[in-house]
């Protein structure tokens, strides 16, 4: 019974956050098919990866025929927060069994990760917290498979005159404008900015990875300037 | 092709999430590593932005006639004003029909 209470409770808190996560899910689907994927790839694309941002930055590189290796691995780079996240939680989650770990880890996504944490951190002696964790990934989980069945199923009927690409760079501008906190942040976008209009323009294939490298490395040397 | 691409991805994506709660790696990374993190997504996301406004095509940089970019800058007011992600993308989705339909 307090099992399923706490569930509910992860449930009822992370509801709020899917005004915010819908329309960004009907967006992914509707920019999948534009970028040619088909029903099925666009629609499973978001239980497999599970991830908004990453799912995005995929179509966009697809469609504009990008390397392989280039979208895995930007992939790869979007996410790799979420193993912060895994560190922060592991000890609330140690005990549990290794299904237990398995299905928590696929639905430890940015907004159940900001709900459950909170609840893990004011109740760190309670057993059955991981059922909050449950209850918060699995309501983000249906909301962004609904959003993205939308997104697929209206993503031909739009009409021709929206700039549908555009959607992606403002998405993306959605995203990070909030996570520029402190000059260091700041000095990462500006020479991530600059490193990638000039590696794009001697065709160098990696130049999203390289331009993200440079903009780490500017954040990581002015680190010191957040603390003055 | 496209299908074992997902696939990848997934497997990545998951693994990045399980490998800490599978106790394989210590929770006890170096603090710069940890730092490092915050700004892997910024850094790797503004690329994307930047190619996407075409700010620089063929060698040139195209600014002055460029309505992505300014319907780009006043999403980024928008972002800032309001921190919601469907209000910036409307507010700049406006802005660049209206520039470039009149």
């Amino acid at each position: 019974m307090k099992k399923w209470k706490i569930f509910k409770q992860g449930v009822l808190e992370e509801l709020p956050l899917q005004l915010g996560v819908f329309p960004f899910g009907v967006i992914y689907g509707v920019m999948a098919i534009e970028s040619g994927l088909t029903f099925l790839q666009a629609l499973l694309m978001s239980s497999i990866i599970f991830g908004g941002a990453s799912q995005i930055a995929f179509v966009q590189l697809l469609s504009n025929s990008s390397p392989f290796g280039v979208i895995v691995t930007t992939v790869g780079a979007i996410n790799s927060r979420h193993l912060l996240y895994g560190i922060s939680m592991v000890e609330y989650l140690n005990k549990l069994s290794l299904s237990w770990r398995v299905m928590l880890a696929y639905l430890l996504t940015d907004e159940a990760y900001a709900v459950s944490i909170r609840k893990f951190i004011n109740n760190s002696d309670n057993s059955i917290l991981h059922y909050h964790l449950l209850g918060s990934g699995l309501t983000l989980f249906v909301s962004w498979q609904i959003s993205t069945l939308f997104g697929v199923l209206i993503g031909n009927d739009l009409p021709e005159f929206l700039d549908l690409q555009f959607i992606i760079p403002l998405t993306f501008i959605a995203i990070i404008v909030p996570m520029i906190k402190s000059k260091s942040t700041l000095l990462t976008v500006i020479t991530a900015g600059i490193s990638a209009l000039i590696f794009k323009n001697l065709d160098i294939n990696f130049w999203i990875i390289l331009s993200g490298l440079f903009g780490v490395l500017a954040g990581m040397f002015t680190i010191r300037l957040d603390k003055k | 092709m496209i299908w074992s691409l997902i696939i990848l991805c997934g497997v990545i994506t998951f693994l990045i999430r399980f490998v800490p709660l599978s106790g394989i790696i210590s929770s006890d990374l170096p603090l710069s590593v940890k730092q490092s993190f915050k700004y892997i997504p910024l850094a790797v996301l503004t690329p994307i932005i930047v190619s996407d406004l075409s700010i620089m095509e063929n060698k040139n940089f195209f600014i002055i006639d460029n309505f992505k970019l300014y319907a780009a800058l006043i999403a980024t007011l928008a972002a800032l004003i309001w921190n919601n992600v469907l209000a910036t993308i409307s507010i700049g989705m406006a802005s660049f029909l209206i520039m470039s339909n009149f």
